[in-house]
């Protein structure tokens, strides 16, 4: 009977802590901003930024020298081609180098006088492509559309050349080995879909630090001695303040990782291969982890403020260390050791790839793996912090309470004297 | 010379504050540098190198072998296994083992010999846009030079010199001069924004942080009074030791990725100079300025926060502005490390005349000029506002 009522008791005192959180949540201005402000509207500003997921008709200017039949189907094919725009023409390099300079075009395609002339005396012609190297995906189109149409205008040289009789005879002269290019996943080659999903996943566990952190920053400063735990009958044991808080942070970031990671990807057609099951079991490993470390994290700053000075720069070094900016093979060691400690680089690589290459939970059972042993270890880190916070709100409130009986004492001392 | 004795004691009150609280030392001196290490250690090679690549290879002939061989010599793949069909190998990327993979099919040696045309393909993932669109880069290269092997071995066998071969082969070369970066180098190419972009973070959260200090711990009034009223003196005051320690920071940064990780550069050292002063002003007075426009810690560093964070994105340098809809490009005029970095390519990284980037050196400008609207605001925050946690 007793211990039956002393695990409801139990129940019954996490309960008043979660609802002490949830009011405080509701109430900070301050958290509210991460907790639903951000999550809600970054989401759909990012998407917005990248909803055009390539670029097409990079502006080039085109110094035709050699001024013939070839140089302009050359040129021809390029201003055709989707990524290439043959925006100017200019009479030599130091014109279309200040366009260049005026940002008015981002590549120069430079026709030598004996093109057409080489070509046919049956040597190699040149063309030549000046790239500003300032945006990588500028020179990718600049200079691959010239590989292309050169490519292109090889083909057509070498059959014409080679004397063939049928049509077949040219295809085997000018490609004997054919071959197919196929992207499996993110076929579009888009930035948007392969930056955004990770960086959704990162925006959750950024927020949710930020927020939990803000909480704390505030109760602490509400309290009388700056103490996180308050001295309180229900906020006596570890387990019943981390049960309580943690449960508040858990409803609130599951109606927000819900919204994260199908109502937004949903709006913006991004890429939904994983089952909502599947989405689900990941998800629940990684919102536990996210919200004990940032419980862990809460404990470890004074004052409210400087949880946004430590979370808020370490989100683009995070982002970076998931793997979709620069490849994971590539990440050194070192860094890939200090990436184990935040959930987000698991979170995100196992979002990826469920939902944007429709993986099965066993192609990433490492990583959920990974996100239970830190969701467990902590869980056990914020257990500590939190014990440690307990002690000492314990131990300033009997140093009051020893004050004041002393000062009680003396002034008894004092009155009886007199 | 009044002003100037005001101005010294207000410098040395700062100072004295900058020392005592442990969290200007983070934010000013240790976490920018942590963002400069982690960013050029990171991207130390450049290009990624030696990814993950995997081969099915039904085939399993001598030219098989040789195209397979050719692929792994490449310097960005790698070849780490062998699949023995294409949904173990399309597995393996979805196990996030290797980024593309090769399939040769049965036959194609034989008719390749046979002048039947054979075809194969390499499949990829641009989950990774970076390591993805590298890899394909290889394994197309790899499935031209199939095609250039055989009409390479049919000239020789039909007596040509290898001039005309090459001709033949490829009767149109393309030259590519890859201005001020000719590797192609990762880490020249982001380190240098994102590295000034979170010291531009720390700018805005510092300037807006030490003005709400003063409102938190309520030094606010002394801190005006020391100044006799005029705000002007007071801001100078405050942020002169703040911008001498952060531009210290930055050439620091500048040093080393110039001098010691040798990072090209066509712009001349004042350039650099100018372009460091311009970013420590511009970012305190957007700082200032939106402590001025909510005069409360807790909003001012929030908007601050999210401000710097979109501006990486709307810097345009990884994605360009020109892919993005108008009123985002127009939105990005807003942002100071947009025009940071337009300044930084156009006249640092490409020298090119500053002329041509006046329109960025206003930008910046403007920013450094902000603080102007919001002086009388921040006077009366100073000497009325009540702290509210």
């Amino acid at each position: 009977m007793s211990t039956s009522h002393n695990r409801f008791q139990w129940l019954l005192d996490a309960a008043y802590v979660w609802r002490q959180e949830m009011k405080r949540v509701f109430r900070d201005e301050g958290v509210l901003i991460f907790f639903i402000i951000v999550p809600l509207l970054y989401p759909l500003l990012y998407s917005w930024v990248y909803n055009n997921e390539t670029i097409r008709e990079v502006p080039v200017v085109v110094i035709d020298q050699s001024r013939s039949a070839l140089s302009r189907q050359f040129i021809r094919m390029c201003d055709a081609s989707p990524d290439v725009h043959v925006a100017y023409y200019a009479e030599d390099l130091d014109d279309a180098q200040s366009l260049v300079s005026r940002q008015v075009v981002k590549g120069i395609y430079l026709i030598p006088k004996d093109f057409a002339t080489r070509i046919n005396r049956m040597e190699q012609g040149t063309v030549s492509v000046y790239c500003d190297m300032a945006l990588m995906l500028t020179y990718k189109a600049v200079f691959q559309t010239a590989m292309t149409v050169s490519q292109q205008m090889g083909a057509a040289i070498q059959t014409r050349l080679s004397g063939n009789y049928t049509h077949r005879e040219d295809v085997i002269t000018a490609q004997p080995l054919a071959y197919e290019d196929i992207a499996l996943f993110n076929p579009q080659g888009g930035y948007g879909s392969s930056v955004l999903p990770a960086v959704l996943i990162l925006i959750l566990q950024q927020t949710l630090v930020l927020g939990i952190g803000l909480a704390a920053g505030t109760a602490r400063e509400r309290n009388r001695y700056g103490d996180l735990v308050p001295i309180h009958k229900c906020y006596n044991s570890v387990g019943r303040i981390v049960l309580g808080k943690s449960l508040c942070y858990l409803m609130v970031y599951a109606v927000i990782g819900a919204y994260l990671t199908t109502a937004v990807p949903h709006l913006f057609h991004f890429p939904q291969l994983a089952s909502g099951g599947n989405l689900l079991l990941m998800m629940i490993p990684y919102v536990l982890a996210c919200v004990f470390f940032g419980m862990t994290v809460s404990c470890l700053v004074r004052y409210r403020e400087n949880v946004m000075l430590l979370m808020v720069f370490v989100s683009l070094p995070l982002l970076f260390l998931t793997g979709v900016s620069w490849p994971q093979s590539a990440i050194p060691p070192a860094w890939q050791g200090v990436s184990w400690l935040f959930p987000s680089t698991f979170g995100a690589r196992a979002y990826i790839r469920l939902n944007s290459m429709g993986a099965s939970l066993s192609d990433v059972l490492p990583e959920l793996r990974f996100l239970w042993i830190q969701a467990a270890a902590y869980f056990g880190a914020a257990c500590l912090v939190y014990g440690h916070q307990l002690r000492q709100s314990h131990r300033h409130a009997h140093e009051r309470l020893d004050y004041l009986r002393k000062k009680r004492t003396v002034r008894q001392q004092l009155s009886r004297r007199k | 010379m009044k002003y100037l004795w005001q101005l010294s004691k207000l410098v040395k009150r700062e100072c004295k504050i900058l020392y005592k609280n442990p969290i200007y030392g983070f934010c000013m001196v240790l976490f920018p540098l942590f963002a400069l290490l982690f960013f050029t250690s990171l991207m130390d090679d450049g290009l990624p190198q030696d990814m993950p690549v995997g081969i099915v290879d039904l085939d399993n002939t001598s030219t098989s072998r040789s195209l397979v061989r050719r692929l792994d010599a490449f310097q960005n793949s790698a070849v780490v296994a062998s699949f023995p069909s294409v949904a173990e190998a399309r597995r393996a990327i979805q196990e996030n083992r290797i980024y593309a993979f090769l399939y040769i099919p049965e036959g194609t040696t034989e008719k390749l010999l046979s002048a039947r045309r054979p075809k194969v393909s390499y499949y990829y993932t641009l989950t990774s846009l970076t390591g993805g669109s590298l890899v394909m880069k290889d394994l197309k290269t790899i499935a031209t030079l199939g095609s250039a092997g055989v009409g390479q071995a049919t000239l020789r066998a039909k007596g040509f010199t290898d001039k005309q071969i090459q001709t033949f082969l490829q009767p149109i070369r393309i030259d590519l001069h890859q201005i001020a970066n000719p590797w192609g180098n990762y880490n020249m190419y982001l380190s240098t924004v994102f590295v000034p972009g979170i010291m531009m973070l720390f700018l805005f959260l510092i300037s807006a942080y030490s003005l709400g200090m003063e409102l938190k711990f309520d030094r606010g009034k002394e801190w005006i009074h020391m100044a006799d009223g005029n705000a002007v003196v007071a801001i100078l005051g405050k942020f002169l030791p703040q911008a001498v320690v952060f531009l210290a920071l930055i050439f620091s940064y500048e040093y080393y990725i110039y001098e010691v990780l040798e990072f090209p550069r066509q712009g001349s050292v004042w350039m650099i100079v100018l372009l460091a002063v311009l970013e420590v002003f511009s970012s305190i007075g957007f700082g200032i300025f939106a402590f001025g426009l909510m005069p409360s810690l807790r909003m001012s560093m929030s908007v601050c926060s999210l401000w710097a964070m979109l501006g990486f994105s709307l810097a345009g340098s990884a994605y360009p502005l020109m892919g993005m809809d108008e009123p985002i490009q127009a939105l990005s005029w807003l942002f100071p490390l947009r025009h940071y970095y337009m300044l930084y390519q156009m006249t640092v990284f490409n020298g090119y005349p500053l002329i041509d980037a006046w329109f960025h050196l206003v930008g910046l400008v403007a920013f450094t000029l902000l603080p102007w609207f919001v002086l009388r605001k921040i006077k009366n925050a100073m000497l009325t506002y009540v702290y509210i946690p």
